[in-house]
């Protein structure tokens, strides 16, 4: 058993080295299996129409708060609903359409 | 980071530094590791091409895992001599597979001491231990590398081995009584007198 000792201890003390080769291959194995963690710098990408409006109204949610704003007014100019009507009426006494803007002309544009 | 300051941070510092893209670790960690796992195989296989296989395997795994890497739960060079005594264990079974093959009514183990005996063909001490080695069982063998050759203690080889320390006791004290019979036939050959 001593000996065999003696022996271990040989063994231990003329381990096999590694070869440049097989390190070269381990290294390269490494680098590739590497997790990459610094972010590539890429160029900013061109903004588009829509992209440029959207940045101007200060994003997509606005424009399209100012979007849906415009169509409720275009609908309302349009279609006048009751409530609209009787507001108008309520304001000027007189249906919207039948508004006198400036009546005091009335009286040079009559021909005599 | 500088190679220099890597030598004092510990295997498992070196993989999160690895984990994170420091080029430096992965250097560190294939010169400090790489020698202990080809020494290992080289023992296990007595196959030097097939050590470096399973070399260049096992670390490429250990790159692998280093992202999902749990720290404390265990030591690299445990994980790394699993990863390895399982590599060449499934190789060893590979090359009974092919020797049955070639033979077809050969038995399927031969017996190791005429095995050790048949193949020592190299008179020097390194040679006749290798081959004794060669001729125990798989798991004496492991057991045995990992004690006497790699150094490990008890614990550290039942966790790399998956049993517990008293197995790890009787394997590697059935491993050197089988490797001092088959030995003993040769002290004179090896140099050693019959009074040593």
């Amino acid at each position: 058993m001593q000996d065999l000792d003696e022996l271990f201890m040989q063994m231990r003390t003329k381990a096999p080295q590694p070869s440049d080769a097989l390190m070269a291959r381990i290294m390269a194995d490494a680098m590739d299996a590497q997790p990459r963690t610094t972010m590539r710098a890429t160029p900013p990408a061109r903004m588009g129409f829509w992209a440029t409006l959207s940045a101007v109204f200060g994003g997509a949610g606005a424009l399209a708060g100012v979007g849906s704003a415009a169509m409720a007014g275009l609908v309302l100019g349009i279609a006048q609903p009751a409530p609209v009507s009787a507001l108008t009426q309520a304001f000027w006494g007189t249906p919207l359409e039948t508004v006198e803007l400036i009546p005091s002309l009335d009286g040079f544009l009559t021909e005599e | 980071m500088a190679r220099d300051t890597l030598a004092e941070v510990s295997d498992e510092a070196l993989l999160v530094l690895y984990a994170n893209g420091d080029p430096a670790a992965a250097r560190a960690l294939t010169l400090r590791l790489t020698p202990r796992v080809l020494g290992y195989a080289t023992r296990l296989l007595s196959d030097r091409a097939e050590a470096e296989d399973v070399t260049q395997e096992a670390m490429l795994r250990l790159w692998r895992v280093a992202p999902a890497w749990r720290q404390g739960e265990a030591q690299v060079t445990t994980w790394l001599y699993r990863v390895v005594t399982n590599l060449c264990t499934d190789r060893l079974r590979g090359r009974v597979r092919r020797r049955a093959d070639a033979l077809d009514d050969a038995p399927e183990v031969a017996d190791g001491a005429a095995g050790a005996e048949a193949g020592l063909i190299e008179a020097d001490r390194m040679a006749a231990l290798q081959t004794a080695l060669d001729a125990l069982p798989d798991r004496q063998r492991q057991a045995v590398i990992l004690r006497h050759i790699e150094g490990l203690t008890n614990p550290e080889i039942a966790a790399v081995m998956d049993i517990g320390v008293e197995a790890v006791e009787s394997l590697t004290a059935r491993g050197k009584r089988s490797l001092a019979a088959i030995l003993s036939g040769r002290r004179e050959e090896l140099g050693y007198g019959e009074g040593d």
